[in-house]
């Protein structure tokens, strides 16, 4: 088994946040908090359609409302501002406040400027707008073909289809005609997203002095790709200047929130007085561009009789809402991991992602991968079952061995490092599987309906731009780098500052930058302080997403904290009259091997800022250093597309052991146990780490069971506030997600870490449709799609029941169930029959 | 999401209420806990023109007994209310009930009389209340009536309250003695969340006979819902879960419950079925004893 390197002081401790102080006693300066002399509140006029024409908009009763400075429709806002950052090839093009044209319910139409944000909304209610209605399109199926009034974004063609694209890794046809059998499944994964308990919000204010734009904003990639606010706000790179705060969550959401900074600014620049707009919790479900994926599978495996995995075909469509901020970035990051951790020789992926009148795709924890896991997955327990195997020797069988490694996948992306199996026994061990299947046995004999999942899946981990375009037939900004950055001061009383360049959006980047630095430079983790950088000041900081931050910044603080080193040996060697090689660095002091002779980082930090007269003639004053990291392992995809290259190669895995019982009568779903091994490389922070597994656990089982951005055939939203789309909390959770750890370091990184931010989240969805179909395997249930909704799920009990009268079929327990002949259950990712609110 | 301009009056006294409601008749509205109301007027679903705000109207704010009757104000807070010895006492049925209402943190704020008066079809509360023969007294300038709780509910949030009217008190009559069995049961999407549907039982056994009984559900109608008939299949037969299981299907056939997102209405009706047999039987095993 493999246990973490030990040796080192500070990586691997469970230290407490150094965020958490000023977070929890309410002075973490979230954007709301943030108050500029003059400030005005802004609120936005919603679409009640999903798709329209704007006739006509009269504002005259809201600019009446006294304590009302500027009301602003789309076209005016045009006039000054152009359109919203877009990553997509061709892009799509999307406006602040929409432009003659509503695409999805909830898109703002107007936006007022006032004294207070009640006043504000007060005058948006008497704002009076005609609308043309056009029709609606919400099913992804039927948005294939769409054609005339129906098509969104005419000027890109005459239909819905973003992006139609088949994409053979490997000899895929072959393949399967050497297969024994091919298990086929079509799968529904239903829309939902992130609910960072912060909502979107910007304070833009513009100087006409200087002609420069401030926004605080709890967005993120501002050192990456912030400028492209600037050129949708019409000014030079120079003239904005980003400010982030403190983002209350994102887990992807606040990936690049360019909408609300660019609609605050916009409404600054008119009304010449800072504007504050912070979305509300509506706003935010509806408008936040940044809804998870909403795909429907159909999949083939082609496996041998000795359940040996050959290829996997995959058509997909995913419905992107109502614009493509991303393009289809979410299919690149799939591929980084298509195969899982089986050793499949070849895949083939057909996509057609297609526009409806709903809220645009963003980012939400796994970014499409996460869909991915759940896909093949399902594919692994189908297969087991076509098969006669036990779920857990099917992937036994078909797992990369540890001495594979690096493995490329049929994609072309490699895998860095693992030990599949290690971690599959681990959780097989403290989850005492053969004991829960005993139990199993039991508790149905007694009519009870236990159920036992289980996953083995992947989590890719430091994304590599790459994945944003190579699906795009034309690429327009082929982007390669996606560096982050840190700059290192030592002041003169030997205190260390560290500067990051990205934001804190609900992770942990200061406590790993303090344990990261604490260990390069031996010193006390009190003695270091964290800030972050805005544009003015900023250096690349592609900043967090695709569990990346925490190799990111070890990396660009290892790289700083060297160039520190070296400077202070100059200094302590000068000074010690002795050679740099005869030099360490230990407890916080530079000394003499093998001697007392040595010098504080203090008494070095002292010399290196005051006393230049007594260091060597090229010495330069002080003692800092900035270093920027760059993606450490990424190549180009080739021409034709039929290899990727390597652009996601840090590889973590885990494997979920949920243990549930099925109230058959109610269709209510129990949690008996929960088990989730990791492995992520070397652990920097167990206690931070297990967090993110245990949130994004919870988070995964929203995904399975209870979240689910529901529109309705004419566009509404009919989860549109916590009462209707439903988080899981406390109560719902697990009592305890047990967490187990295995260490494969990382080649390809400092210190052997790997990421681990999105991991629960994408193991958890498989995990629970595993153990539900499980449960109730006696009935013959497929759990196809998700959420697993007690009221959809006791529809399919009924009529499992129903179907076994008519067969007249004795209550077989241990029936077989036909999984091959039986038809796919595509409303269940949809509401119960006819529903009406 | 704020709520309409609107003014704001705060009596200390239950006159100084019904003043303020006379004068400003159907512009006003109550505000007790404000958990209903307030979250209603930031969605911009109410507007009303002027809140009379009850919370410093002390009297209002207690649980008495009174010869086996329970008398409970109107500004009772729920989580008061929930650990009360005297309710646990007079009728351990709310006891049971106001566990299913919302969160902790909602209980201390929401008041008994604010979750009657709003009458959410799905609300735990109407449903004791009906299921009890609870009695509402309500008090406007003109004077004070009594209604009882089977005509104070007309349907999907409305009561037999004029706006000028204050809920004052509920009044639960004496509980019956030995050989009551009682149950609460509820599905709700999430723990907290309103019920899909729930069922308020009572039973009364002797010798193993069924004497009497109570089934009134929430979630299934425009307000709580007593099935008569579902009762009188028990009466008088053995209290056995043939019994219960008969009563369940004759409920679960009598409701004509409402689709929506969270719910069928078949699954309503399977709900109905099962949580009728599942608080029957739990009822039956509490017959005899004071409180669970
Ligand atoms: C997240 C959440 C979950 C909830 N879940 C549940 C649940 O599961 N079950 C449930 O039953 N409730 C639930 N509630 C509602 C809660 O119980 C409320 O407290 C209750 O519905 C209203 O009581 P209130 O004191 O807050 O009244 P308010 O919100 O102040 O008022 C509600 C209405 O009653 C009127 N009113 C109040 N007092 C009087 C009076 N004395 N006389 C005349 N009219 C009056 C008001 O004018 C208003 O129209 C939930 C609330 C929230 C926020």
């Amino acid at each position: 088994m493999t246990t973490q390197q030990t040796g080192y002081r500070w990586i691997g401790q469970s230290m407490k946040r150094v965020e958490d102080p000023r977070l929890l006693t309410g002075r973490g300066q979230y954007v709301d908090d943030i108050a500029l002399p003059n400030m005005t509140y802004a609120a936005a006029l919603r679409s009640p359609h999903a798709h329209a024409r704007i006739r006509s908009i009269d504002t005259s009763k809201a600019k009446a409302v006294p304590g009302v400075i500027l009301v602003m429709t789309g076209a005016e806002a045009a006039q000054q501002t152009g359109p919203l950052p877009c990553f997509a090839s061709p892009p799509v093009t999307q406006y602040c406040i929409a432009v003659d044209r509503v695409r999805h319910v909830g898109e703002a139409v107007a936006a007022v400027v006032a004294e207070s944000r009640y006043i504000a909304e007060d005058a948006a209610d008497l704002i009076e707008v005609e609308y043309e209605p056009l029709p609606v399109v919400t099913d992804p199926e039927e948005a294939i073909r769409s054609t005339g009034d129906a098509v969104l974004h005419p000027e890109r063609g005459p239909n819905n289809i973003a992006l139609q694209r088949t994409l053979t890794f490997g000899p895929v046809d072959e393949d399967f005609a050497k297969a024994d059998v091919v298990v086929r499944r079509k799968l529904r994964w239903p829309r939902s997203g992130a609910q960072p308990m912060e909502t979107v919000g910007a304070l833009a204010s513009y100087d006409d002095a200087t002609g420069k734009f401030s926004i605080y904003a709890n967005t993120s990639m501002y050192n990456y790709v912030g400028w492209l606010m600037a050129m949708s706000l019409k000014v030079p790179a120079h003239k904005l200047n980003i400010i982030p705060t403190m983002a209350g969550g994102s887990f992807g959401s606040k990936l690049f929130t360019h909408k609300v900074p660019i609609l605050a600014a916009t409404l600054a620049r008119a009304c010449g007085r800072p504007v504050k707009y912070v979305e509300d919790r509506i706003d935010n479900i509806m408008n936040c561009d940044n809804h998870g994926s909403d795909r429907i599978y159909d999949l083939e495996l082609a496996l041998k009789k000795d359940g040996t995995m050959l290829s996997l075909r995959m058509t997909v469509i995913d419905d992107y809402g109502a614009y493509l901020q991303f393009g289809v970035g979410h299919h690149g990051n799939a591929l980084a991991q298509l195969t899982g951790p089986y050793r499949i020789k070849s895949a083939q992926v057909s996509l057609t992602a297609v526009m409806t009148n709903k809220g645009q795709q963003g980012a939400y924890r796994g970014f499409g991968s996460e869909v991915n896991n759940f896909a093949v997955e399902r594919m692994a327990d189908a297969a087991a079952e076509a098969l006669k195997m036990d779920p857990v020797d099917i992937r036994r069988k078909n797992f990369i061995q540890p001495d594979q490694f690096p493995y490329k996948i049929p994609t072309g992306n490699v895998y860095d490092s693992g030990n599949y199996e290690a971690v599959l026994d681990k959780a097989l061990g403290m989850a005492d599987y053969h004991g829960w299947r005993r139990k199993q046995h039991e508790a149905r004999k007694e009519g009870r309906y236990v159920g036992i999942g289980l996953v083995s899946c992947q989590e890719r981990s430091v994304f590599s731009a790459t994945e944003f375009w190579f699906w795009n037939h034309e690429p327009g900004f082929a982007l390669t780098s996606s560096p982050d950055s840190v700059d290192i001061k030592i002041d003169p009383t030997g205190k260390a500052f560290v500067r990051l360049h990205a934001p804190f959006w609900g992770n942990s980047p200061e406590t790993v930058a303090t344990q990261v630095l604490a260990e390069q430079l031996t010193i006390d983790p009190v003695d270091i302080t964290v800030t972050y950088a805005d544009t003015d000041s900023g250096l690349p900081g592609t900043g967090p997403g695709g569990s990346r931050y925490t190799v990111m910044i070890a990396g660009a603080i290892a790289g700083a904290a060297k160039e520190i080193k070296e400077k202070m040996f100059k200094v302590a060697a000068h000074l010690l009259e002795a050679s740099e090689s005869d030099l360490e660095l230990r407890d916080g002091r530079v000394s003499v091997r093998g001697t007392d002779r040595g010098m504080s980082i203090g008494e070095i930090a002292l010399q290196a800022h005051y006393f230049k007269l007594s260091l060597p003639a090229d010495f330069r004053s002080g003692l800092d250093a900035r270093y920027t990291y760059d993606h450490p392992y990424t190549t180009l995809p080739n021409a034709d597309r039929t290899d990727m290259g390597v652009f996601y190669p840090i590889m973590g895995h885990m494997c979920h052991i949920p243990i549930i019982e099925v109230d058959i009568e109610t269709g209510q779903i129990k949690f008996l146990k929960y088990v989730a091994v990791h492995d992520a490389g070397t652990v920097v922070n167990p206690m931070t780490l297990a967090g993110h597994i245990r949130g994004g656990t919870v988070q995964g089982i929203g995904s399975a069971l209870y979240e689910h951005y529901y529109y309705d055939s004419s566009g509404q939203l009919l989860t549109a506030n916590f009462a209707d789309y439903l988080i899981p909390t406390l109560m719902e959770a697990p009592e305890n997600i047990e967490v187990g750890h295995v260490v494969t370091p990382s080649p390809y990184t400092e210190y052997g870490i790997k990421g681990g931010g999105e991991g629960g989240r994408m193991g958890a969805p498989a995990a629970l449709a595993s153990a539900v179909e499980d449960a109730l395997k006696p009935l013959g249930i497929k759990i196809d799609g998700l959420p697993i909704r007690p009221v959809l799920l006791r529809e399919m009990i009924r009529e499992a029941q129903q179907r076994r009268t008519e067969d007249g079929a004795a209550e077989d327990l241990q029936g077989p169930s036909d999984w091959s002949g039986r038809s796919s259950r595509e409303h269940l990712g949809g509401p119960p029959g006819n529903a009406e609110r | 999401m704020k709520p309409a301009p609107f003014s704001y009056v705060r009596p200390m006294t239950v006159e100084e209420a019904l003043f303020a409601l006379a004068q400003q008749g159907d512009e006003a509205k109550v505000l007790a806990g404000g958990q209903s109301l307030i979250a209603m007027m930031n969605l911009r679903l109410l507007k009303p023109r002027c809140l009379v705000d009850i919370n410093r109207v002390a009297a209002l704010d207690y649980i008495r007994q009174d010869n086996g009757t329970l008398a409970i104000g109107a500004l009772t807070r729920q989580s008061a209310a929930e650990t009360s010895p005297l309710v646990l006492q007079h009728c351990p049925l709310m006891t049971e009930a106001i566990q299913y209402i919302a969160h902790r943190p909602i209980r201390n704020r929401g008041t008994v009389g604010g979750n009657l008066a709003h009458a959410d079809p799905t609300s735990e509360l109407p449903a004791v209340a009906v299921a009890t023969d609870a009695t509402f007294v309500v008090r406007s300038a003109n004077g004070q009536r009594t209604i009882l709780a089977a005509d104070f509910f007309v349907g999907h949030l409305t009561t037999a309250l004029r706006p000028d009217e204050l809920l004052t008190e509920v009044r639960v009559p004496p509980w019956r003695p030995a050989g009551q069995g009682w149950s609460f049961m509820e599905v709700s999407p999430r723990k907290g969340d309103y019920a899909l549907v729930g069922v308020a039982a009572t039973l009364q056994v002797k010798d193993g006979a069924c004497q009497a009984a109570r089934l009134v559900y929430n979630g299934v109608a425009g307000r709580a819902q007593r099935v008569p008939e579902a009762e009188r299949a028990l009466v008088g037969r053995n209290a056995d879960e043939a019994a219960f299981r008969e009563a369940a299907s004759i409920a679960s056939q009598r409701v004509d419950p409402h689709s929506d997102f969270h719910a069928t209405a078949a699954y309503r009706r399977d709900l109905v079925n099962t949580l009728t047999r599942r608080a029957l039987a739990q009822a039956l095993a509490r017959c005899g004893k004071r409180s669970a």
